[in-house]
């Protein structure tokens, strides 16, 4: 970097990432009253995942009370560096209160630590979840009551038959029924097209009378998780009202829109509480001085700028959303601020192994951080003050096999705030 | 199928020779029957670098190669159009290459026919721009890229136009042989796990690398393929335009080849034992990776898809010794009624895909002259169905067939853009549970996202087109993603790391595939 970055104002705490992780730890330090400045290359996984918060699925047999099984991983999981069950549960508490009087309305999350419920996934399998949106409560598979599954023609990436007889082989009896024709018009959809035309009273009128006719003794009825983008629990609800019975969303694959349900959710809150988020700007370079970074130089619309604040949040995500890098002669980095990564093969050594659903040496690779969430060397020796790690960044997980990454996210993303908060005191 | 079928001929391999022999015998006016024990060309012909040969590679070491492979290629675009994309070739002189090679790979070119112009290195890059700038010398080809797949298909669907019965998943178990006359094979179906017993009054032996082991089960010694192993790494996108060649003695990691949506870095060349499932070393890809670098500057932060390996069936030679590359390239005709007495039984193995339809010339007219028939060969002047329009293939045309049809089918895959009436309709011409077929016949999944977004839609949809049950969709799923991943994980770094990544939150953290019901 040659040139200098331009001086941005100087912030309590800068945030690094948009993703659940970074986005709770900045609406959470906003609350507590520090300004906050949260960049990021772009939106974050939000839009990827299914929306639930997954805290421990598996471990590595099913999880039913994810609460007490936390204590059961390795003191290499994440989870050992986040200060336990209970402030776990604090961030779970925390996220479920966002959603009152926030902009969707009276949408909110159900569930806790105590027990996982089973929905049924895209292809119907039954995925452990602690905390999830209301709208997909219904679907729990640990009750057997029959249901209808409703697919649409246009929706490419949801496939209801498919969905539903793999339901059903899972001891649950279910049906499935596709509505023909097109959504919004076109031929193929996503689900916020979807969402879109759920929103439409019309639409969906027209969606209820074809459904009633397909109902057939079935209990509750699925829909793929598009029943609204604005307004969810008005679509849910109306739908309820208008098919009297229970009635759940499954997610699709992405757009996610029960995450961009999040995303919306929790930018919100920030903003209100006087944070600011800017997107398009992705973290290159710390302008450190000894073991405190001054500040983080980031590009933005053909320019440098030097964000300066007192505390750092890293949470720009693991290998998926760019945090973590591997390069073709295999050395691994952490791309926003040069952190060390830890548990990356030696070199010459396997980094993956060639059963696709086994474990792989790569897999838990990430940035290691001691019980202050601040990184550390091989040694456990602190390498910054005032930086903190939180999410997919961290080292020590594979989240998409423990069903875990959401919960890694929200509750370290609540964790570095709340460490903010205390020794800023 | 009835359990046993009686034929003219036998033709064993479905690869690019077993389906030209195929369609030759078919043309010819024999009943014929292929049998091959997988897919059609998921063998070596699957597995190549997509290169039509223009002959300079060989022009210098090996000019009746060279020879053969010009003629050819003249041929296959003539009537294999619709499989050919006419990218043209460039031969190279890199700073690692000595220039005055490029003398001799003129003078070689001028004996053996193979078209070719010497160009100024500012007119090859500024025909290929992200080529190497300090090359030497360059020099233009005819060299062109096929699709083996779509070639071997059409190979097939032309000899079944004639009546021939085309057999995929039907592996020989045994070959029939009655006192010095062999006499038919007995095939394994591999869906139904009940035997098919052929009659047939020829056997023609087409299975390349596996040529030895059918010659066994004849009761035939000494046919001693040699498998030579060489990987290829398929790069996101086309890094050229044109193929590239090193203008240099033909050696490793000396090719780049432009086919389809990709560009195709090979290869290498290691002996073998078994020819099935070569294994993939990382000291491979690492040279691989540093031979493209050497070619197109900047390769290795370029986005490597995936790797695989094929096995070039080299006949033995007695004095052969060291590298397989010094075996001969040429193919090999083994008349077993000269060579063991044994008759009805024929072997053609060797050679490259290039010159396939002239090995399938040539075991037919020895079948012909067996069976004291005079019929001759016309392969090279009847086109193949698809590419009746003589036409060759242009990249833009999946583009062009989506802008038709924009306002009323979906894209299943965006990578290759297939709509989903192309789709089903190919699963209900193929009848298979198998997404791998899908992907040989269609490409589905082979982009950038690796079958990320649309192999769970193309499971959704062979759910219901092949009415299967749930177990059976869930064993394509999971098959599809434990096939791909054996392409993926030894080259797993960059973005396309990154791509693997999200395809695993989108398998198993969001599906949860992991976790179905088997």
């Amino acid at each position: 970097m040659t040139s200098p970055g331009w001086a941005a104002p100087s912030y309590d705490v800068l945030v690094i990432g948009a993703g659940l992780a970074g986005l709770s730890a900045a609406a959470r330090l906003a609350e507590g009253g520090a300004k906050v400045m949260l960049i990021a290359k772009g939106v974050g996984a939000t839009h990827l995942g299914p929306g639930t918060i997954d805290v421990l699925g598996y471990a590595p047999d099913r999880v039913e009370r994810p609460g007490e099984a936390l204590a059961g991983l390795g003191g290499e999981h994440p989870y050992a560096r986040l200060g336990g069950a209970d402030a776990v549960a604090r961030s779970v508490d925390w996220f479920k209160r966002q959603f009152d009087g926030g902009p969707l309305g009276a949408y909110g999350y159900r569930g806790d630590l105590g027990e996982n419920v089973l929905l049924p996934t895209t292809v119907g399998a039954p995925k452990p979840s602690a905390v999830v949106p209301e709208t997909m409560a219904a679907g729990d598979l640990r009750d057997d009551a029959p249901m209808l599954v409703v697919g649409f023609y246009a929706l490419r990436d949801f496939h209801a038959a498919y969905l539903a007889d793999n339901v059903a082989r899972g001891g649950v009896p279910a049906r499935s029924l596709v509505i023909e024709g097109r959504v919004d018009g076109r031929p193929e959809a996503n689900s916020l097209g979807l969402a879109r035309a759920m929103e439409n009273a019309d639409s969906r009128a027209e969606i209820v009378r074809q459904v009633e006719r397909g109902l057939d003794g079935a209990a509750r009825v699925g829909f793929p998780a598009g029943l609204g983008a604005e307004d969810p629990h008005g679509v849910w609800t109306a739908l309820q009202e208008q098919l009297g019975r229970p009635v759940f969303e499954v997610p699709t694959l992405p757009p996610s829109v029960p995450g961009m349900r999040v995303f919306k959710t929790l930018r919100a809150r920030l903003r209100e509480r006087g944070g600011r988020i800017v997107l398009n700007s992705e973290a290159v370079l710390a302008v450190r001085d000894g073991i405190r970074v001054e500040a983080v130089r980031a590009t933005a619309a053909g320019r440098q700028v030097d964000y300066r604040a007192r505390w750092i949040v890293l949470a720009t995500g693991g290998v998926a959303s760019g945090g973590i890098a591997l390069d073709s002669h295999w050395r691994a980095r952490e791309t926003a601020l040069g952190l060390p990564v830890h548990g990356v093969p030696e070199p010459g050594g396997p980094r993956f192994g060639a059963d696709y659903f086994g474990e792989h040496p790569f897999s838990r690779a990430g940035v290691a951080v001691d019980d202050g969430l601040r990184p550390v060397d091989g040694e456990g020796v602190r390498l910054l003050e005032n930086v903190l790690v939180a999410g997919a960044t961290l080292a020590g997980a594979q989240p998409w096999k423990e069903k875990s990454g959401d919960g890694v996210s929200l509750a370290s993303g609540h964790r570095a705030a709340e460490l903010i908060m205390e020794e800023s005191r | 199928m009835p359990a046993t079928l009686k034929t003219d001929v036998l033709v064993i391999g479905g690869g690019a020779t077993g389906a030209a022999v195929a369609w030759d015998c078919a043309l010819r006016g024999y009943e014929t029957v292929l049998a091959e024990r997988r897919d059609l060309a998921e063998g070596t012909s699957g597995r190549f670098h997509g290169l039509l040969h223009s002959g300079g590679r060989y022009a210098v070491k090996d000019p009746n190669a060279a020879v053969e492979c010009i003629e050819e290629n003249v041929i296959l675009r003539r009537i294999a159009a619709d499989c050919i994309e006419d990218t043209g070739g460039l031969f190279v002189t890199t700073p690692d290459d000595d220039a005055a090679y490029g003398d001799s790979f003129l003078e070689g070119c001028a004996k053996t026919g193979v078209p070719t112009e010497e160009i100024d290195t500012a007119e090859a890059l500024r025909r290929e721009p992200r080529l190497n700038p300090a090359i030497k010398r360059a020099f233009t080809v005819p060299d062109a890229s096929i699709d083996a797949w779509k070639t071997v298909w059409a190979l097939a669907h032309a000899a079944r136009g004639r009546g021939a019965t085309v057999l995929p998943y039907h592996g020989v178990v045994d070959v029939l042989r009655e006192g010095d006359a062999v006499v038919g094979a007995r095939l394994h179906d591999e869906h139904s796990g009940e035997q098919v017993t052929v009659e047939a009054r020829m056997v023609l032996n087409a299975s390349g690398a596996w040529a030895g082991q059918v010659a066994d089960m004849a009761g035939i010694e000494g046919v001693e393929i040699i498998p030579g192993k060489g990987i290829m790494i398929a790069m996101n996108h086309r890094l050229v335009n044109t193929v590239i060649n090193r203008c240099t003695m033909p050696a490793d990691g000396d090719i780049l080849v432009p086919i389809r949506t990709v560009s195709v870095i090979g290869t290498t060349d290691i002996r073998v034992k078994d020819p099935d499932e070569p294994e993939i070393t990382q000291d491979e890809v690492e040279q691989m990776l540093d031979d493209g670098e050497r070619l197109v500057p900047g390769f290795r932060q370029a986005r490597a898809m995936r790797v695989w390996a094929g096995v070039r069936p080299l006949f033995q030679d007695a004095k052969a010794t060291g590298s397989s590359r010094d075996v001969t390239r040429a193919h090999t005709l083994l008349d077993h009624h000269e060579r063991d007495g044994v008759t009805g039984f024929l072997t053609i193995t060797g050679g490259k895909l290039t010159t396939m339809r002239l090995m399938a010339r040539d075991i037919v007219d020895a079948m012909c002259a067996q069976l004291g028939d005079d019929r001759p060969c016309t392969t090279d002047k009847v086109v193949l169905p698809g590419s009746e329009d003589l036409e060759p293939y242009h990249i833009s045309e999946r583009l062009k067939a989506k802008e038709d049809h924009l306002l009323d089918d979906q894209l299943v895959c965006e990578c290759e853009m297939i709509p989903r009436a192309r789709l089903e309709a190919t699963m209900r011409e193929r009848d298979t549970t198998n997404l791998d077929d899908i992907r040989r016949s269609l490409r589905l999944g082979m982009g950038p996202c690796q079958g990320g977004f649309c192999i769970y839609r193309a499971t959704g949809i062979l759910h219901g087109v092949e009415q299967l049950d749930a177990p059976q969709a869930n064993g394509s799923l999971r098959n599809f993603l434990e096939e791909r991943w054996k392409g993926v994980w030894p080259i797993l770094y960059g973005d396309q790391l990154r791509q693997a990544r999200l395809d695993d939150w989108i398998f198993q953290g969001l599906l949860d595939v992991e976790h179905l019901p088997q």
